[in-house]
């Protein structure tokens, strides 16, 4: 059944409406804003709700694999067209991103209550959610950018929403330096940051843009696989993996992948929120789908014959270093949210090195499968960790764990959520979504055929031991033990903790009890992306899949189909970094501290860890502190003479010099102006007549 | 053979005609003195039946496609669609600025029944076919507003702006006059078309006769262009005129001149020979540094905005001097002559606006304008940058295919890449005066009130801002609509 309006099929303009809904919002807001604030707040939980519900009646198009393609000329000089794309890949993308995005409106309707600000903060939003839909569901490069730079935009809003830069909303612990730079960071240089570093990025990609364009002659993802003449010029000429690789540089921007992630951490300034947003849904995810939209583009050429398997490695590489990386910082934060920060960079890690060992090995719909599932399922943990986070600030009115503490009493929902949340993040065996993910993820790069493989899957391992423990770490300092001082002096102040009203545990709640939900059928959930997958990646982009996998398992029936390898590493990781946790955070049998300083490994790798392995301090000297002091010479010894003394006041003299003279042929005189005219009628005559 | 009756041009000449007599008969038969909005309202609504006459006409395909040639002394074609559209915007806007203008001042009925009559002139120029019908459009358009420049007769700059408008206006109609006769005495014909058979038949001795009938016309034409050495009275006159009929004539009678210039002196010259190129690139460098140098050091708004005007002729003279090497030349003079057209006429209501509220027009008394008059002062800001090609306005786009004209044409003729690097300076040149107006406008001043801002100009502001920003966003219609009523320069030749 097929509606019209205006000649376009209904699920047409629906396409179109998930982005521009959002955006509609934001223009609205203002407006509203003027009358009633307390409005905006219902404007923004309206359009959010509408475009997640335009996302999911597309829902039963992507299960049948189909797609929507719909284009309008944009600018026809120079050949571009704009349009949406809704294949199975965006669809299930745009719901996971509506639905979580909707949820986390609705709880920031409870947690910016009463803040005066309020409109600018909805304006943001909506504008942050309208980009990242725009990016998923464009059909070329150049609209994605658009996208892509919007969700920039609005993230540098949201980081440094609170610009007033009051002491409770930096991040860092005041007076800490690592290398003399300063790790104490206010919410509009946090906002700064975060803007520069990814527009580093943005820069790569937009180069690898244009490359493509001047080969391929279109931005639009349909064009560039139904004709691959420009691959092969593009190849012949060494130039097909740079481009990639620079379109990549725009994910690594975005997604905080090594070396361009030490913005993720100052962003935790932003309300948590907007930390959740960026976190679980509109900003660091557009990386990771940038990766899946451009992949297969690239493996597919392998069946013209060109292949691109550094693009993949590198892919893999950057996601796996920056795995492991994040992860052992996250170990060593006491602030919970920069926690969970390290833990969402390090998780999108997992993601690209599913992403890059799809493209090395036969098999590009496993990686590509286990990459994208961990995407949903850690958007899901996540959304839901960071709004129970959010809670906890607010109830204890401090940043740090070790200013909570003993809080299972107090918090009871909270508590539960955030186990079930957290279990998902460490991977819990057969209950949780983050569980399923992850071992697909172990079984993909174990699997690969690359000779990178085992290095790739010991780090993925390790990591994974390191965030079960993390997390472990994290609920027990915040749930376990004795209150804290902080509480005690908060209590005797008369200050009691409570739980978090309706509207923030309920959207916290919904996603908390969907990660263990999904989690109890995650197997055949897997099985079905995977099937889903398979279909569109043969059908779009002429990927062959040749079977489904784990015929010839030794596993019992439930989980038959499971690499034992790749299942037995997961169960592993988790029993270790779990007890390990339990040990030392939730029955306390040893004191972390001591421990720490007892061994001098210990302690020099527990300071490499807290000093982020000195890298954030390595970008300050080299891209902040150096760069000053050469500003600084040249604008001593050469604009300040050359410029400012020669050109600028040369310049200057000679246009007020010459607009003196022009203003001086205009006498005012009607005699004169005669005279010109007809001096100028003679010109002309002489010039058509010699 | 007479032109049909239901053709674009006459009835268009029927709906302003009949309104623009009925305004005067209704002042003089009603008893007590009419409001201004009355007659302002009459014009207004005769200006939108007219445009959207075209409008349906164009779109229902009853015209002809763009022809340059007609036996008619009317053609009903795409090319005079494109200018009567352009045109009849600007009118509506000059109209509906007025309102709030008008207001307290005498004789309101005749002020808008000459609009009206101007707006006659200036669409049948597009259309015309004929020489002396041209002619006629022209002091059709030109007369009427001889009388509104001076319409503030109690102030002595606004007589001034008449009086050297009027003895400019009545020069260069006789230099038409002159070419007309001169082209007349060579080919024996009024008729364009049978014009330029004759020219391009010439016999060698009589060639020099034939240029200097081009380039007569090209003075003549050139007065309303405000083409350098052309100018002169244009700085006077737009400054002392009233703000609205400034307007008028930089985005509507300086458009109506490029129309008969295209009709005429185009295809005449291209049926000569070819060298007439470069006298125009020539002007259109001169014109476009004279005026934005100029512009630069100006204390007054409308003086300031004037000077811009020039520079502008000299970007649109661009497509015009390559339009027999460049296909794009002309397309991206017609694309430009429209978005001035709302450009200029949106920054000449904005002032307008100024000088109704708070009666200055000095840069310094602007201070602080965005926000005492927020809406009137983003009006302005939008249009001035549009005006300097940013993108995503629509003069960036305009701009872009004027001076992608240029390097279009490299291959053909020398000079033409320093066409697209002179305007390419220019245009960073004119950002320095507009953006001056920006820093007076919202960052200097103390916190003033707000003041009331005319009705109908914040009406003419939210339209233009629309406008400009939707083509410029997305500017492929218009692109379109210009590429398909563009004659083709080669094969319109006889």
């Amino acid at each position: 059944m097929a509606y019209d309006f205006f000649g376009i099929p209904v699920s047409e303009i629906n396409v179109w409406l998930i982005w521009i809904l959002p955006f509609a919002a934001a223009m609205i807001i203002p407006a509203v804003g003027k009358f009633s604030k307390l409005s905006t707040g219902r404007v923004a939980v309206a359009f959010a709700a509408m475009s997640a519900i335009s996302a999911a009646t597309l829902f039963p198009m992507a299960l049948e694999a189909h797609e929507i393609h719909h284009q309008i000329m944009w600018i026809d000089a120079i050949g571009l067209k704009a349009g949406v794309l809704a294949d199975p890949l965006s669809i299930i993308m745009a719901n996971v991103v509506g639905w979580i995005s909707f949820l986390i409106i609705c709880y920031s309707t409870g947690y910016m209550k009463g803040d005066k600000d309020i409109t600018r903060f909805w304006f943001w939003m909506m504008f942050f959610i309208g980009s990242m839909q725009l990016i998923i569901l464009s059909d070329n490069l150049l609209q994605v950018f658009f996208g892509w730079e919007g969700v920039g935009l609005a993230s540098y809003a949201l980081i440094s929403f609170w610009y007033h830069d009051k002491k409770k909303d930096h991040v860092g612990q005041e007076g800490r330096s690592a290398l003399g730079i300063m790790e104490y960071f206010s919410p509009t240089h946090a906002g700064m940051k975060a803007f520069i570093m990814t527009k580093v990025g943005d820069v790569m990609m937009l180069s690898g843009m244009l490359l493509l364009f001047m080969f391929a002659g279109t931005f639009g993802f349909r064009e560039l696989v139904a004709d691959t003449a420009w691959a092969v010029e593009m190849s012949a000429q060494g130039l097909l993996v740079p481009a990639f690789i620079l379109l990549f540089g725009g994910a690594m921007g975005k997604s905080a992948q090594f070396p361009l992630n030490e913005w993720l951490l100052e962003a935790m300034t932003g309300p948590t929120a907007v930390s959740a947003l960026i976190h679980a849904a509109t900003m660091v995810k557009a990386g990771v789908f940038l990766v899946a939209r451009i992949g297969p583009i690239v493996f597919a050429l392998a069946a013209a014959g060109i292949l691109a398997d550094q693009f993949f490695e590198i892919i893999a590489w950057v996601g796996a270093i920056t795995a492991l990386l994040l992860a052992t910082q996250g170990m060593v934060n006491p602030e919970i949210k920069k926690v969970l920060a390290y833990s969402t960079g390090s998780q999108i890690g997992y993601m690209m090195m599913a992403l890059g060992v799809a493209g090395l090995s036969q098999q590009y719909v496993d990686g590509y499968t286990a990459g994208f599932f961990h995407l949903i399922s850690h958007a899901m943990f996540k959304a839901s960790l960071f709004m129970a986070a959010g809670s906890l600030l607010h109830a204890v009115g401090s940043r740090f764990m070790t200013d909570m503490g003993g809080l299972k009493k107090q918090m009871k929902k909270t508590y539960a959520f955030m186990w079930a949340a957290g279990l998902g993040l460490m991977g819990a065996p057969f209950i949780t979504t983050g569980f399923w993910s992850k071992d697909a993820i172990f079984a993909a790069v174990y699997e690969s055929d690359s000779s990178w493989g085992l290095p790739l899957f010991l780090i993925a391992v390790l990591t994974a031991v390191i965030t079960a423990f993390y997390t472990t770490r994290m609920i027990g300092m915040v749930f376990f033990g004795k209150n804290s001082k902080h509480i005690e002096k908060m209590e005797s102040e008369g200050h009691h903790i409570h739980e978090a009203p309706k509207s923030m545990w309920i959207p916290y709640g919904i996603l908390a009890v969907l990660t263990i939900g999904i989690g109890l059928i995650g197997l055949s959930a897997e099985e079905g992306i995977h099937h889903l997958f398979g279909e569109y990646l043969e059908h779009s982009f002429g990927i062959h899949v040749s079977h489904y996998g784990g015929e010839d398992s030794v596993l019992p029936g439930f989980l038959s189909g499971l690499n034992p390898v790749a299942l037995g590493a997961s169960l592993v990781a988790f029993a270790t970094g779990f007890g390990l946790g339990y040990i030392f955070y939730i029955r306390r049998w040893v004191d972390p501290v001591k421990f720490v300083n007892s061994n001098i490994f210990f302690y020099s790798m527990h300071k490499l860890f807290l000093n982020r392995w000195y890298l954030n301090a390595f970008v300050y000297w080299g891209f902040v502190v150096a760069p000053l002091w050469m500003a600084r010479g040249i604008w001593r010894y050469f604009e300040r003479t050359a410029i400012d003394t020669g050109m600028n006041i040369g310049f200057e003299k000679a246009v007020g010099w010459s607009a003196r003279v022009v203003q001086g042929t205009q006498t005012g005189v009607s005699q004169s102006y005669l005279y010109i005219f007809g001096a100028g009628l003679l010109f002309i005559v002489l010039i058509l007549l010699l | 053979m007479m032109i049909e009756l239901t053709s674009t041009p006459i009835i268009i000449m029927v709906i302003l005609g009949i309104a623009g007599m009925i305004i005067p008969v209704i002042n003089v038969v009603r008893k007590e003195r009419g409001s201004s909005t009355f007659y302002g309202l009459i014009a207004f609504g005769a200006l939108l039946l007219s445009l959207g006459y075209v409008i349906y006409r164009f779109y229902t395909d009853s015209v002809a496609d763009a022809a340059i040639f007609s036996s008619d002394v009317l053609v009903d074609d795409g090319f005079g669609s494109f200018f009567a559209i352009a045109m009849l915007i600007v009118s509506i806007m000059v109209v509906a600025g007025s309102f709030n203008y008008m207001r307290k001042r005498s004789n309101p009925a005749i002020y808008f029944s000459l609009i009206l009559l101007s707006s006659i002139g200036m669409v049948l120029i597009a259309f015309s076919t004929d020489l002396v019908m041209l002619f006629v459009a022209w002091e059709l358009m030109s007369i009427p507003t001889y009388i509104l420049a001076g319409y503030n007769k109690k102030d002595p700059s606004s007589n001034e702006a008449a009086i050297k408008y009027f003895l400019f206006g009545a020069l260069s109609s006789g230099i038409i006059i002159y070419g007309i006769s001169l082209a007349y005495g060579i080919t024996g014909s009024t008729n364009i078309g049978d014009v330029i058979y004759g020219f391009s038949n010439l016999s060698p001795d009589m060639l020099p006769l034939g240029l200097l009938a081009i380039g007569m016309f090209i003075a003549g034409f050139g007065f309303k262009m405000g083409l350098v050495p052309f100018h002169m009275w244009l700085p006077d006159t737009y400054e002392g005129a009233p703000t609205p009929i400034t307007a008028l004539l930089a985005a509507g009678t300086k458009k109506a001149g490029f129309a008969a210039a295209l009709r005429v002196v185009i295809m005449g010259a291209a049926a000569l020979n070819l060298d007439w190129t470069l006298a125009l690139g020539v002007i259109a460098i001169m014109t476009m540094t004279i005026g934005n140098v100029a512009a630069i050091m100006q204390k007054n708004l409308t003086r300031m905005l004037a000077y811009s005007s020039i520079g502008h002729a000299g970007y649109i003279l661009i497509g015009i001097s390559l339009a027999p090497f460049s296909g794009l030349g002309l397309q991206a003079s017609l694309f430009h002559i429209l978005n001035h057209a709302v450009m200029k006429g949106a920054a000449f209501i904005a002032v307008a606006g100024i000088v109704t509220t708070l009666a200055v027009t000095h840069i310094d008394k602007i201070k602080g304008l965005g926000r005492k008059m927020p809406i009137t002062a983003f009006g302005l800001v939008i249009s001035l940058l549009a005006l300097a090609g940013v993108p995503p306005l629509n003069g960036f786009w305009s701009k872009l295919m004027l001076f992608g004209s240029a390097i279009d044409a490299t291959s053909v003729v020398w000079w033409a890449p320093w066409l697209a690097i002179a305007g390419v300076l220019n245009s960073a040149l004119s950002l320095a005066y507009y953006g001056w107006i920006i820093r007076k406008m919202y960052f200097e001043g103390e916190t003033e009130k707000r003041v009331k801002e005319p009705a109908s100009i914040v009406g003419v502001m939210i339209f233009s801002v629309i406008f400009m920003v939707t083509i410029g966003v997305y500017p492929e219609p218009i692109i379109q609509f210009v590429e398909m009523i563009t004659p083709s320069i080669s094969t319109a030749m006889p």
